[in-house]
């Protein structure tokens, strides 16, 4: 019960959350996207249990904003605490599915309604909001799911309010009890399915087709002042908080001890130097099973939407379905899987890659899925009518328009890949093993300064990876968003 | 019956996922050739190794429940004293070590499993998976470290202590007239009402042993009444010992129980805190085991006869702050002499036997809370 009421009220969070972001972003002409863009990066690109020590000592009971600033003492152990890092840790996967939509949906629709005279607010309720269904119903599955299987926040900051994914580790590592931890989180996957099938009823059959080949690009119809920058005030005041966590996370890892002394100091960074092995693998097995999840799941995708196979709605709910695991035993499951011939895999980088890809799959698929669903078939009747095949449409027709969604899932995908702890930590080997590792050895070793500091130069690498793939792609004259 | 067929639903699911695992897997290789073409050389490298693994590979696997910078020093040391290359693997718990161990028992990877307290092994050597083996260097050792079924071998140990953050323990209850606690039951001070943490026994070793410490001190009914008013003062239950410590030292609350030698390591590390040994407190039995059908089966028995050894148990001791199973060996620095703590009377078979019952129960008056 504690994990179905959880996960209402942190996806509800989330998915607003989220929604005003793309909006502000998509749609509005207000300063700051640059930074907003990189607030909705952030919160994926940290290992949880480190980011939870930025919180504690934040807003916990001696927490620097709650007690020092403003003499506060709440309690930030339990479900409140979790609702409020849940919120802020999941609201980017959501982000990264309704921005991909709203981005490509055509505001000419909107024209056509205020030319018949609709007030904002009708537009608003009638027009555009219909247009993001499936936008906002993709990414609100893919957080939905993410919070359900979500296990490290919980077991940091949700002192004794246990969750299904904690119960089931208790299970696990307590009582060695596999049986009853896998019977467990087959009871997250009841859930899971409950949400995935409100999930499709609500987006149902109805058309939500706006790329149609026949567009005139306006810019979108401006809004009233005061809404403009309510929401622009929100997104600042969201922004504060997430760069107030990862403020105290890139200073303690410049700090003498970490949360006590801050005094300046550069030897955390030499646990950084001893780990160049490490680093180098997070980002091979991050790139590659991204990659592989997004070309994956676009084929999926395509042929769920498109192709009306028979066992569709089957394929569709099983490219959900890793969401819904928790990662450790997605990991644990690879690992008992892939022991055995013919699949000897076990301590290989093979097996760190698939299992990242599938872990990854959900994220693409939904974004490729929600972009789908947008782009009329007129276009790729036209080119098939022109002669051109199935998959010479699929190329040259599908994929130009897709690119966005395909890089927003792609560039989630790498990001969390970077920074997974969960998945890895059963199937990792001596010679596989990756940044994040060393990190929960640093948190585990009581080098909280070493493991803030790794961290760090785990993010900072990430992002000079993404924005060198970035300056590649506008070589290639193929510029996107992050 | 109940929870017989929904056992057997759940494996049937996770079967059918697993199935649709690999075959998407399959898909996946196809839909994307650049995958399978990278990993495949990695593959063939790491299996190599182990196809040519005869007696003397001059290797050794270790799966290690240990702090990174101790199996580094072993490692080390290791390699200097009888050439044997280690390959280790550390763990952030001997549950996590187990649980490879179990998922891994068809084909295991491991020779060596070290550190963590010896319940964790206990169950795996019921389960078969470990060797049996007693090593020569083992003689005059206390009866404690040696496994009467000869599983696993104890080589080092450490107590339970509480540790208090001095800044606001004087700053907050010494006013108050509350001295520092000396016993545990000097934690059922109602001034420490939320203040207090500690790990829980389902998760954590040390939460175990911390119950079952109770139990054994007071007998079954007062030691239970015991934790019934503890569990007034404390906060919640992390998941793990060692988590207390940080918290404490951050100042997020003011005392937690934990272990001793760790709480010294953190107190090393300039934060204001201090361990106190209490009176009656129990201890671990930190273990060291062969897994069975390991690679370098000859390597791992000459690792358990060196890791007896006088120097390397010396080694240990300065740098985990853990008590030595040998008699010759110093205290590490920082913690009082063993001579000097007042140990439980700690019944490990009965521990042991008692452990699931007493989590049910525990984890049953946590949630009334």
């Amino acid at each position: 019960m504690n994990s179905l009421q959880m996960t209402v009220i942190s996806t509800i969070t989330c998915t607003v959350l989220a929604f005003v972001f793309a909006y502000a972003i998509a749609r509005l002409d207000v300063p700051l996207k640059g930074l907003f863009k990189f607030i909705t990066l952030l919160p994926i690109v940290s290992p949880p249990f480190i980011v939870a020590l930025s919180y504690i000592l934040l807003f916990g009971r001696q927490g620097l904003v709650t007690k020092q600033l403003f003499g506060l003492n709440i309690d930030i152990y339990g479900w409140q605490g979790l609702w409020v890092v849940q919120t802020i840790t999941f609201f980017p996967y959501a982000y990264a599915v309704i921005y991909g939509v709203l981005k490509t949906t055509s505001v000419n629709l909107e024209y056509a309604a205020y030319n018949l005279g609709a007030s904002r607010w009708q537009v608003f309720k009638d027009v555009f909001f219909p247009l993001c269904r499936p936008g906002i119903a993709g990414g609100a599955l893919i957080s939905a799911m993410s919070i359900l299987a979500d296990f490290g926040n919980p077991i940091v900051i949700g002192g004794n309010f246990n969750v299904l994914p904690t119960e089931a580790y208790m299970q696990m590592v307590g009582f060695f009890d596999l049986p009853a931890a896998a019977m467990l989180s087959t009871y997250l996957l009841v859930p899971a399915l409950g949400i995935f099938i409100i999930n499709r009823r609500w987006v149902g059959k109805r058309s939500y087709i706006t790329v149609t080949g026949k567009e005139t690009s306006l810019p979108p119809y401006p809004i009233h002042r005061f809404v403009k920058w309510s929401i622009f005030a929100f997104c600042i005041f969201v922004s504060a908080f997430v760069l107030a966590v990862y403020g105290v996370l890139f200073y303690g890892a410049f700090a003498k001890t970490w949360g006590y002394d801050w005094s300046f100091t550069l030897k955390n960074l030499h646990y950084v130097f001893a780990k160049g092995t490490e680093i180098t693998n997070s980002i091979k097995f991050a790139l590659i099973s991204s990659l592989a999840a997004a070309v994956f799941s676009l084929l999926l995708a395509y042929i769920v939407q498109r192709k009306q196979v028979g066992i569709n709605r089957f394929l569709d709910f099983l490219a959900i379905l890793p969401g819904a695991v928790p990662g450790i035993f997605l990991g644990l499951g690879f690992a008992m899987a892939f022991n055995e011939k013919p699949f000897m895999l076990t301590g290989t980088s093979a097996i760190m890659i698939l299992a990242l890809m599938f872990w990854n799959l959900p994220t693409c698929y939904s974004s490729s899925l929600a972009g789908l669903q947008q782009i009329g078939t007129s276009l790729e009747e036209a080119s098939v009518n022109l002669g051109a095949g199935n998959f010479k449409t699929f190329k040259s027709i599908l994929l130009p328009l897709l690119s966005g969604p395909f890089i927003s899932g792609l560039v989630v995908s790498f990001l969390r890949s970077v920074t997974c702890l969960s998945v890895v930590i059963f199937i990792y080997s001596a010679s596989t093993s990756v940044g994040t590792i060393s990190i929960l050895s640093l948190v585990q070793n009581g080098e909280w300064g070493g493991a803030s500091a790794f961290t760090v130069v785990l993010i900072s690498i990430a992002f000079a990876v993404l924005a060198a793939t970035k300056l590649f792609f506008r070589n290639q004259g193929k510029s996107y968003d992050l | 019956m109940f929870r017989e067929i929904s056992k057997k639903t759940a494996i049937l699911f996770v079967s059918i996922m697993l199935v649709s695992a690999v075959l998407l897997a399959g898909c996946g290789k196809k839909a994307e050739p650049e995958n399978s073409a990278t990993s495949a050389p990695s593959a063939a490298e790491t299996n190599a190794p182990d196809d040519s693994s005869a007696k003397d590979s001059g290797k050794l696997v270790v799966y290690a429940a240990l702090n990174e910078d101790d199996i580094v020093q072993i490692q080390k040391q290791f390699k200097a004293d009888t050439g044997i290359d280690i390959e280790y693997l550390r763990l952030s718990g001997p549950g996590e070590a187990s649980t490879r161990i179990v998922a891994e028992k068809n084909s295991p990877k491991a020779d060596i499993m070290v550190g963590g307290s010896v319940e964790f092994y206990d169950a795996l050597g019921q389960q078969g998976l470990l060797e049996k083996y007693s090593s020569p260097n083992a003689q005059g050792l206390d009866a404690t470290f040696i496994d009467p079924n000869g599983y696993w071998q104890g080589w080092y140990m450490g107590v339970l202590g509480i540790v208090i953050n001095t800044d606001r323990f004087n700053k907050e209850l010494a006013p108050k007239g509350v001295q520092e606690p000396k016993t545990w039951d000097d934690l059922l001070d109602p001034h420490y009402k939320g203040l207090f943490i500690t790990s829980n026994p389902a998760t954590a070793g040390g939460g175990y042993i911390f119950v079952a410490d109770q139990l054994f001190r007071l007998g079954e009914q007062k030691g239970w009444e015991y934790l019934q008013k503890l569990n007034e003062n404390v906060h919640h239950y992390t998941p793990g010992a060692v988590d207390g410590i940080k918290l404490t030292a951050t100042g997020e609350f003011v005392a937690a129980m934990s272990w001793a030698h760790d709480i010294v390591k953190t107190a090393k590390q300039g934060y204001p805190i201090k361990v106190i040994v209490p009176d009656d407190t129990a201890f671990e039995v930190g273990g060291a085991a062969i897994v069975k059908g390991g690679p370098n089966t000859e390597n791992a028995k000459k690792f358990i006869d060196w890791l007896l050894t006088k120097p390397v148990q010396e080694m240990n001791s300065k740098s985990s702050n853990r008590y030595s199973v040998r008699k010759d060996v110093a205290p590490p620095e920082g913690m009082i002499k063993l001579e000097d703590v007042k140990l439980v009377q700690y019944d490990r078979a009965k521990a042991a036997e008692m452990k699931a019952d007493v989590v049910k129960k525990f984890t049953e008056m946590i949630g009334s809370k």
